[in-house]
């Protein structure tokens, strides 16, 4: 980043390849869609260069970035107003992350469906923290909540989903 | 072996060739709420500096003169701090100390207002101007609120117009909140230094006219940064 800030333009490519893919699914998180997610991605990277002076090096790149994407996300939505079409549009998500920690409790698309059932704020922290690996320190930053916030929503999330995916487990059985 | 990493996209490395002069990192929240502090000081002590201390600073002792004018400016730079943190996407404050800064900042004020006015209880107008014009103002007291008001406010709105500016790379989730943060703290500062010049300790003058000019300062300082957040994130256009 310090390179980027000093006008590397091979700086900004790693950074890219580096963080893009991870964005990338964070926006499919939060959009509810691939197509909408490609567009806020490009626009979270243009985002980054036009304030690239903001970044302080002595900070983490990594949650910068996905924090820089939640505002892009959050200013799309207020100004198309159409968030509502969005999180409807949830039924079908293709590309909604499954978490390694129950895997084993159902499908992958139960694992989605069950993700995108719960509620959008501990769905948030718990893919943030299980997905993308973020401190709940870093969770609480970017989403303007104390650590201890983060990891109750984390932990009531993955509580839900879990007991979400049993019930479906015994309906099976 | 083939490089499977992503590339950007071709539009998005034209746009970013086209503007990669290096730029000066930002400083973190405290260094940048501290390099704020004598800018706000120089501007809360014109006031000072042309009308004088109040007439009445000996009766009100040190400790309710400076040190309480200390303490408010303490607070408008702890405002500061609090806005350069929810200006970075990555290192917000909870929402709750938020909210107890905004409300401690509120109680400094009136609490030192009150007290102001329990050890002295100033209300004659005592300015370093002709006689015939302090009699004018003892009479029409609103004259003195008025101008309080404004000029606090005029002030206030110079040192949220330079807040502004530093806070222009802001990347808040919620740049009217960031913005009003910041007025706030303006408004606190330019308070720190009027309220030992003003020569008028009632509290309908204090939290009416300097109170004024506070919400003033805050109302200008959330519609600057709301503009500000949406003229930068405003994506619509650019998709459209």
């Amino acid at each position: 980043m310090t390179r980027y800030q000093g006008g590397s333009l091979e700086a900004f490519e790693e950074i890219y390849a580096r963080l893009a893919p991870g964005v990338r699914r964070y926006l499919v998180h939060l959009a509810g869609g691939s197509e909408i997610a490609d567009d806020l991605l490009q626009e979270t990277f243009l985002q980054m260069h036009r304030s690239r002076a903001a970044y302080n090096p002595g900070y983490e790149a990594r949650p910068w970035v996905f924090g820089l994407a939640r505002n892009v996300f959050l200013m799309n939505r207020r100004a198309a107003r159409r968030w509502a079409r969005v999180y409807e549009s949830r039924e079908d998500l293709p590309e909604f992350p499954v978490l390694p920690d129950v895997d084993r409790l159902g499908s992958q698309d139960e694992i989605r469906r069950g993700i995108a059932n719960l509620r959008p704020e501990q769905a948030e922290a718990l893919l943030l923290h299980h997905e993308w690996g973020f401190s709940f320190e870093e969770v609480a930053g970017m989403l303007g909540i104390s650590a201890a916030a983060a990891r109750a929503r984390a932990s009531r999330g993955m509580a839900d989903l879990r007991a979400a995916l049993n019930r479906q487990q015994r309906a099976r059985a | 072996m083939m490089d499977r990493s992503p590339k950007p996209p071709e539009a998005l490395m034209r746009a970013i060739a086209q503007d990669l002069k290096p730029v000066r990192p930002s400083p973190r929240p405290l260094q940048l709420a501290l390099r704020m502090a004598p800018i706000a000081l120089l501007v809360s002590s014109v006031i000072l500096l042309a009308v004088g201390l109040r007439a009445d600073s000996g009766i009100l002792g040190p400790l309710l003169t400076w040190g309480a004018s200390a303490a408010q400016f303490s607070v408008a730079i702890a405002l500061v701090w609090i806005a350069a943190h929810e200006s970075r996407p990555a290192g917000r404050l909870p929402r709750q100390m938020v909210y107890n800064a905004a409300a401690t900042a509120f109680l400094v004020v009136v609490s030192i207002t009150l007290l102001t006015f329990s050890k002295s209880p100033a209300s004659e107008p005592l300015l370093p101007l002709p006689p015939r014009v302090n009699e004018m103002l003892r009479f029409k007291p609103w004259i003195m609120g008025f101008g309080c008001g404004i000029g606090s406010t005029v002030a206030g709105g110079i040192l949220v117009l330079f807040f502004s500016w530093v806070f222009r790379n802001s990347l808040a989730t919620r740049p009217t909140a960031a913005g009003a943060l910041y007025g706030a703290g303006a408004g606190l500062a330019i308070n720190a230094g009027w309220r030992i010049a003003c020569p008028i300790s009632t509290p309908w003058h204090s939290l009416g006219a300097h109170g004024a000019a506070i919400i003033a300062t805050v109302i200008l300082g959330a519609l600057i940064g709301r503009y500000l957040g949406n003229h930068r994130l405003y994506i619509g256009r650019t998709r459209a």
